[in-house]
């Protein structure tokens, strides 16, 4: 199982490693004729609106190439995907290791021989261009094998086993659960994010590093949510925020069960996923309070001792609904 | 962890409170180190008065069983054997129950435990 996942990081970075050596070779060929800095930022007309370093450009290169790499093998070897989707992540991960790959060689190509960065052009056909590389090196991901993973057997949003559990409660008993779902997934990527983040602020300024920025606040904010079920219903919000929230209020509910959810296969990737007929809040694949809503949709959070929560909240229902 | 109050129970809130933390540390489903939601919150969830979730986290205090640090909140004491004292803490508070119930006055419980440990 693990040799398989291996293998699947390691075809994942594969297209990342090609392009990023791709870039460091042309660099390395180019190396004398680069003015410093070089021209490294374009507007829709062609023409250069911003400047790196060449020692700079190169950083930049790895980090993103590797970055890009890094978050590939995550999304292809942590989650439970089938052979198709595989090939398609996989394509799609060529695709855009082709599609940087072939910006960043275009810029070195374009600056060649100049001595002025300023007047050094980048024409817009060259996205087009890349977007052409892309399709190429996609067709060639679709192509390569990958290895296949243990097949899964697991039916997505089926029937739950056994009756809904439930809770017995005393009348005028008050009762509280709540527990922290904590995701390493998501904090992984927050700290990459904040990482790269850094290195860009560093090295291009606030406007290269807001995107990257921005996506670890967000990453980090939801890597930890809490989830309260009481006398409101059901409560999931950041532990350290009030807000955003999300509650599906008593009378919304039809029943609540305890489920193993694989996040990846069902929902397709972790945070709030919506999905036709269900949505959930995805921390890690496994235990998971999963609520039939009154309209007949679905809303899970993956949150350990489950069980508990959805006896709790199938109480509460019962409750509210005799008191009318 | 799951908080169950029962305002008809002779027993007060707050220890009622303070029980379900302790059962929650006995059974491991709170374990060492881990913070206990804040006294706001759970109040809010409950729907009590704050000084009596307070109160109950005082109590898990002076037992031992959790730290209540300003701007950390409550956390259980980051101990491998805070367990086990949860659990005799239990049985201490059961030992308490059946005494009363059987009428015993302090002196006689306090006089029964140190007989025991002699």
């Amino acid at each position: 199982m693990n040799r398989v996942r291996y293998r699947l990081a390691a075809l994942a970075v594969l297209p990342f490693l090609l392009a990023l050596a791709v870039d460091l070779t042309l660099y390395a060929l180019l190396r004398d004729r680069l003015p410093d800095p070089l021209a490294s930022h374009f507007t829709a007309n062609g023409s250069s609106d911003g400047t790196q370093s060449r020692g700079s450009t190169v950083l930049f290169a790895c980090v993103l190439h590797l970055g890009l790499g890094a978050l590939w093998a995550v999304l292809m070897a942590a989650g439970q995907h089938g052979v198709r989707r595989l090939r398609w992540l996989n394509a799609a991960g060529f695709a855009t290791a082709g599609f940087v790959g072939h910006l960043l060689a275009a810029t070195l190509l374009a600056n060649a021989d100049a001595t002025d960065p300023a007047r050094v052009r980048l024409p817009l056909w060259q996205l087009a261009a890349g977007v052409g590389v892309a399709a190429l090196a996609a067709a060639l991901g679709r192509l390569l094998p990958v290895p296949s993973p243990v097949p899964a057997a697991m039916s997505p949003a089926g029937p739950p086993s056994g009756g809904a559990p439930h809770l017995d409660l005393a009348e005028g008993e008050l009762a509280g659960w709540m527990r922290r779902a904590p995701s390493r997934v998501l904090l992984g990527c927050g700290a990459v994010l904040l990482v790269a983040g850094s290195v860009l602020l560093y090295v291009g300024g606030w406007s290269s590093a807001v995107g990257a920025l921005f996506g670890a606040v967000v990453c980090l904010a939801f890597s930890c949510p809490y989830v309260t079920v009481d006398r409101r219903g059901l409560t999931a919000r950041p532990t350290v925020l009030p807000w955003p929230r999300i509650r599906i209020p008593l009378s919304d509910v039809t029943r609540a069960v305890s489920r193993d959810i694989k996040v990846a296969a069902e929902y397709g990737g972790w945070g709030y996923r919506m999905r036709p007929g269900r949505s959930g809040l995805m921390l890690r694949s496994g235990e998971a309070i999963v609520i039939r809503r009154t309209d007949g949709r679905e809303f899970a959070v993956t949150v350990d001792d489950a069980g508990t929560a959805a006896a709790l909240l199938n109480a509460l229902v019962l409750r509210e609904r005799a008191s009318g | 962890m799951l908080f169950r109050v029962d305002p008809a129970s002779p027993q007060p809130l707050g220890d009622q409170i303070a029980a379900s933390v302790r059962g929650a540390i006995a059974e491991g489903t709170v374990t060492p180190g881990e913070r206990l939601p804040s006294a706001r919150s759970l109040a809010d969830s409950l729907g009590v008065n704050l000084h009596t979730v307070l109160r109950g986290y005082q109590r898990l205090r002076e037992e031992g069983l959790i730290e209540l640090r300003r701007g950390r909140g409550a956390v259980v004491v980051d101990d491998a054997g805070a367990r086990r004292r949860a659990a005799l803490m239990q049985q201490v508070r059961e030992l308490v129950r059946q005494a009363r119930e059987l009428g015993l006055t302090e002196e006689e419980v306090v006089g029964l435990v140190r007989r025991g440990l002699a």
